[in-house]
């Protein structure tokens, strides 16, 4: 029996050592970095963390590039400037003839629509499809076009297979001229399904209504699919991009945007190489899938995918992806038809993936790793203080373009059984004047924020001086909410704090603060992130924390968050003096007249309504080997390695 | 024999079934959207569209169709890691889950069961104390403190392994020794147990009487009966070896596994929980199976009671 444990045991290890024997050993990389969780994903048109970000502007290029030390926009894929009509919403960009994808193949002008077209198309798109149909005219029409195509599509799919459908469902297919057609003579009926899909609260009735109907599903699905199939490339040829041939691409913007050539450096704007068209996904006849959306196969990210004859991943950026193991690394190499590919000094770059930061930075105090680009350790205040002390010189702080603050909520009238005081802005305005932000940011953190005042972080973006915001003032606090009628506290129920444990320390010392100050009983809810993404998004809170990274270098990126209506505004918050100034600030040329207007809008939210409690802008800890040149802190956390040379 | 084997694998076929349903069903049930990241929202027609694609939007459909894919051993995409499916990322990390787990255990039979045997045959003297001291400090500490511990010793001041990762194999000791210590001391109490059980018995007195050596009593005649709690253990064991190493893993930034076990279930990624709930339970009931069928082949009686 012993025998056949030892046995047991040799296999084990012959096969270990064999395994790892026949593995081969690859050339160590010119610069290694740490990339904390892995890759979410290299689509561009689905990106939204900074760690895929950091990658992609790597791989792909825009139309502009940014300058690594000011941000500012600068020459990409094509020329630059590129040339801007008389009224400033024309812009004609120029594609350089030497722009090459990484099989060769020149980067043509149709390559960006493409490209573009999967960050609008639903399926494709997620999170950035608001800086096509903001900006770019008729994308807003285009867009909710699809949108609708595809909730009617999923209604009539699931109706036939005798699923129930959703209000909003019934809603948009009773509007529906096919819809209607099919109903035919019956127009009573007609009349009454859209009279209950007007209503609010009778989504019951309406599915049995539904349910009762005895129309062919499928015959219904399958006309409206192709109708709308048909009618897809007419309606994008609306949008205002134009390729008139190889080389130009014409946008067209539905306002001023004195941002766009910014906007141009996003992922979500990057070309799109067109063998992607292999792996495209779609119903029998029809470019699209039953529900009405653009689908790709998702693996079209990895550098080798051997179906339909695809090449793997090409990318038009510096360097291409050389491979990619799942949470473990990522390779890049030069790709060969860069137009500067002989001149770049980092020739091959790794990305690792380490989930523990302390791990990390262990790999880099070892000189296994050249750089690290985050690092979220738990004992950040004594990186914080090695730096000012001036002990490491390379560790870095980095002033980034990010706002942590607290929602308050505007719209509920109850919190599960208890009132929501925070309706009233008055009662905003006094929590937000009570919080001694400063002992925040340096006793209870002390890692180097900046302390906020306003949302948008100051000094940071061109043009742009934020409202000073409120000073501490627990008199006027107290003031206010005897204004409100809770004068000392009385009549207002437990306050609930909604948090994920790292905001822990935080959101303590800032329940302390209202508890002595306004004589409140707050109560703490730590949750996990995902509940606490859901019930933030939904209302379910009286305060919760929130933050918010700029995507852009303009003011904008933050204040849209608050517009009425807008996906990210969690606390609920509509004003209409708001809006009308946001949205007028987008017609103005003048920078000063529009910076004016916007410091305008942003004061109302800082120092009136209060929607809002910022408490500090970000700073990131990053460490660069000394002999890594090239590579500069900034404000986005923005790295592009071509300018990157490693020291031997 | 093998009326008891075909039985044993239905009933694992019906505790995975079980499973598979609570799983679903703490799943389906648990709130958050696995389509959102980094914060921002999606639009809610795209949303339903989603769900309606990966047949998200009705329970019974979504129960049978993917377990009808998790037959044909297709669990369908990740939807965190839009990049890849979850076979693949299950092809990526149970690999390395099943060699580092396989290891541990090889460490944790060769040196814990030496280490109670010699416990129990110096019963009492100092040996005895040193390994009942071990046993203890190896179940109570953590083992993110060993795993630390062994990284700063080995891998920072020693410098003779890498400080994380995986790929060579100067990555695989540290994270293997450090997920076998629990496993060391549970192996060497019990052999201990076993051990002083029949060191007493009247076998064992018969055979020194007859003059067998002493070492060879204990290792060959003694050791084959008091193994035997110890390898009903090991089907467990290994099972949790191999799937249960999160910490490990963090430690020593291992990918296998146990990340997903975890991350899935943060990020409400629906299909990646399934997949890897249906793997560790197919795991744990095959070697449990393996287990009880060695057990019966070395101990008859065993098969008889079943």
């Amino acid at each position: 029996m012993m025998r056949l444990v030892w046995l047991v045991c040799a296999t084990v290890l012959v096969g270990t050592l064999s395994v790892y024997s026949i593995q081969s050993h690859e050339p160590k990389a010119d610069l290694t970095y740490v990339n904390p969780s892995g890759i979410h994903t290299l689509d561009p048109a689905r990106m939204s963390w900074l760690q895929d970000f950091r990658i992609a502007l790597n791989i792909w290029e825009g139309l502009t590039s940014l300058d690594p030390e000011t941000l500012q926009p600068m020459e990409g894929a094509a020329r630059f400037p590129p040339a801007v009509s008389e009224n400033g919403l024309t812009f004609t960009f120029t594609i350089r003839p030497d722009a090459r994808w990484s099989n060769g193949d020149r980067v043509m002008a149709k390559d960006f629509i493409r490209g573009w077209r999967r960050g609008m198309e639903p399926g494709c798109a997620t999170d950035y499809t608001f800086l096509f149909t903001d900006h770019i005219a008729g994308a807003k029409e285009y867009v909710t076009w699809r949108r609708e195509a595809v909730v009617v599509l999923t209604a009539l799919s699931r109706l036939k297979e005798g699923w129930e459908i959703t209000a909003r469902q019934a809603r948009g297919l009773v509007l529906h001229e096919a819809f209607q057609r099919a109903l035919g003579s019956n127009t009573d009926l007609a009349h009454d399904l859209e009279h209950d899909a007007g209503g609010q609260d009778n989504e019951g009735v309406l599915a049995a209504k539904f349910g009762r109907l005895n129309l062919d599903w499928s015959a219904l699905h399958e006309e409206i699919l192709d109708e709308h199939a048909t009618r897809m490339e007419e309606r994008f040829a609306r949008i205002g991009i134009d390729a008139p041939d190889d080389d130009t691409l014409i946008v067209r913007l539905n306002h001023h945007c004195t941002y766009f050539l910014d906007l141009m450096a996003l992922p979500v704007f990057y070309p799109c190489h067109r063998s992607i068209e292999l792996l495209r996904e779609r119903e029998p006849g029809a470019p699209i899938t039953a529900q009405g959306l653009v689908v790709y196969d998702p693996q079209w990210t990895k550098p080798k995918y051997p179906r339909n004859g695809y090449p793997g991943l090409i990318t038009n950026g510096a360097y291409r992806m050389s491979d990619w193991i799942f949470k473990r690394r990522v390779r890049l190499t030069v790709n060969p038809f860069f137009r500067e590919a002989h001149a770049l000094s980092c020739r091959v770059i790794d990305m690792l993936v380490f989930e523990n930061s302390n791990v990390a930075l262990m790999a880099y105090e070892a000189g296994d790793v050249d750089f690290l680009p985050s690092m979220a350790v738990s004992y950040d205040h004594e990186i914080a203080r090695l730096v000012r002390t001036g002990r490491r010189d390379d560790f870095h702080l980095c002033p980034v373009l990010a706002t942590h603050f607290w929602n308050f909520n505007c719209v509920s009238a109850t919190v599960g059984r208890h009132r929501n005081p925070f309706v009233d802005a008055r009662v905003r305005k006094a929590f937000s004047l009570v919080v001694d932000k400063e002992r925040i940011v340096h006793n209870v953190l002390n890692r180097g924020d900046r302390v906020a005042h306003s949302f948008v972080p100051p000094d940071t973006l061109p043009g742009y001086t934020p409202p000073e915001g409120l000073a501490r003032d627990v008199e006027r606090a107290r003031r206010l909410l005897e204004e409100a009628g809770f004068g000392g506290g009385e009549g207002l129920g437990p306050i609930e704090m909604l948090y994920t444990a790292n905001d822990e320390r935080l959101a303590q010392a800032m329940a302390k603060m209202w508890e002595r100050e306004l004589g409140v009983h707050i109560e703490l809810r730590a949750k996990e992130s995902k509940t606490f993404a859901d019930d933030k998004a939904n209302q379910r809170y009286m305060i919760a924390r929130g933050n918010w990274y700029a995507d852009y270098n303009d003011p904008t990126t933050f204040l849209n968050c608050l517009t009425t209506g807008n996906g990210n505004n969690d606390s609920g918050y509509s004003n209409d003096r708001y809006d009308q100034l946001i949205a007028e600030a987008d017609t103005l040329r003048d920078p000063i007249q529009r910076a004016a207007m916007l410091r305008q809008a942003e004061a109302i939210i800082v120092e009136e309504d209060c929607p809002i409690l910022p408490i500090f802008h970000y700073t990131e800890p990053i460490a660069i080997k000394a002999y890594v040149k090239g590579l500069v802190p900034n404000a986005r956390l923005w790295f592009p390695f071509r300018y990157v040379s490693v020291e031997p | 024999m093998i009326a008891r084997i075909i039985r044993r694998l239905l009933a694992g076929v019906v505790t995975i079934a079980c499973i598979y349903t609570v799983t679903f069903v703490m799943v389906v049930s648990l709130p958050g959207n696995p389509f959102e990241q980094g914060g921002r929202h999606l639009s809610v027609e795209v949303e339903q569209a989603l769900r309606a694609r990966y047949h998200m939007d009705n329970n019974w459909l979504y129960f049978w169709e993917f377990l009808q894919g998790a037959l044909r051993l297709d669990f369908g995409p990740a939807f965190t890691y839009n990049d890849w499916t979850c076979n693949q990322i299950l092809a990526s990390a149970l690999p390395v889950s099943l060699l580092l787990g396989l290891l541990a255990m090889l460490i944790a039979v060769m040196v814990g069961v030496p280490l109670g045997v010699l416990g129990a045959v110096k019963r009492g003297g100092w040996l005895d104390a040193a390994t009942s001291g071990f046993v203890l400090l190896g179940v109570s500490l953590p083992t993110f403190v060993t795993g630390s511990a062994l990284l700063t010793v080995f891998a920072v001041y020693l410098k003779i392994f890498p400080i994380g990762g995986w790929g060579t194999l100067a990555h695989l000791p540290l994270p293997a020794i450090a997920l076998s210590i629990p496993f060391i001391a549970y192996i060497a109490r019990l052999t201990r147990v076993g051990m002083l059980d029949v060191l007493g018995s009247d076998f064992v007195r018969t055979a020194l009487a007859k003059g067998v050596h002493p070492r060879t009593v204990v290792w060959k005649h003694a050791l084959k009966v008091a193994f035997l709690p110890v390898l009903s253990f090991l089907g467990p064991a290994t099972a949790q070896a191999m799937t249960g190493s999160f910490v490990v893993e963090k430690v020593f930034g291992v990918p296998g596994l146990g990340q997903h076990f975890v991350n899935a279930a943060l990020n409400r990624d629906s299909g990646l929980v399934m997949s890897t709930v249906l793997v560790f339970s197919t795991l744990l009931v095959a070697f449990n199976l393996v287990v009880d069928l060695l057990y019966a082949w070395i101990d008859p009686r065993v098969s008889e009671s079943v």
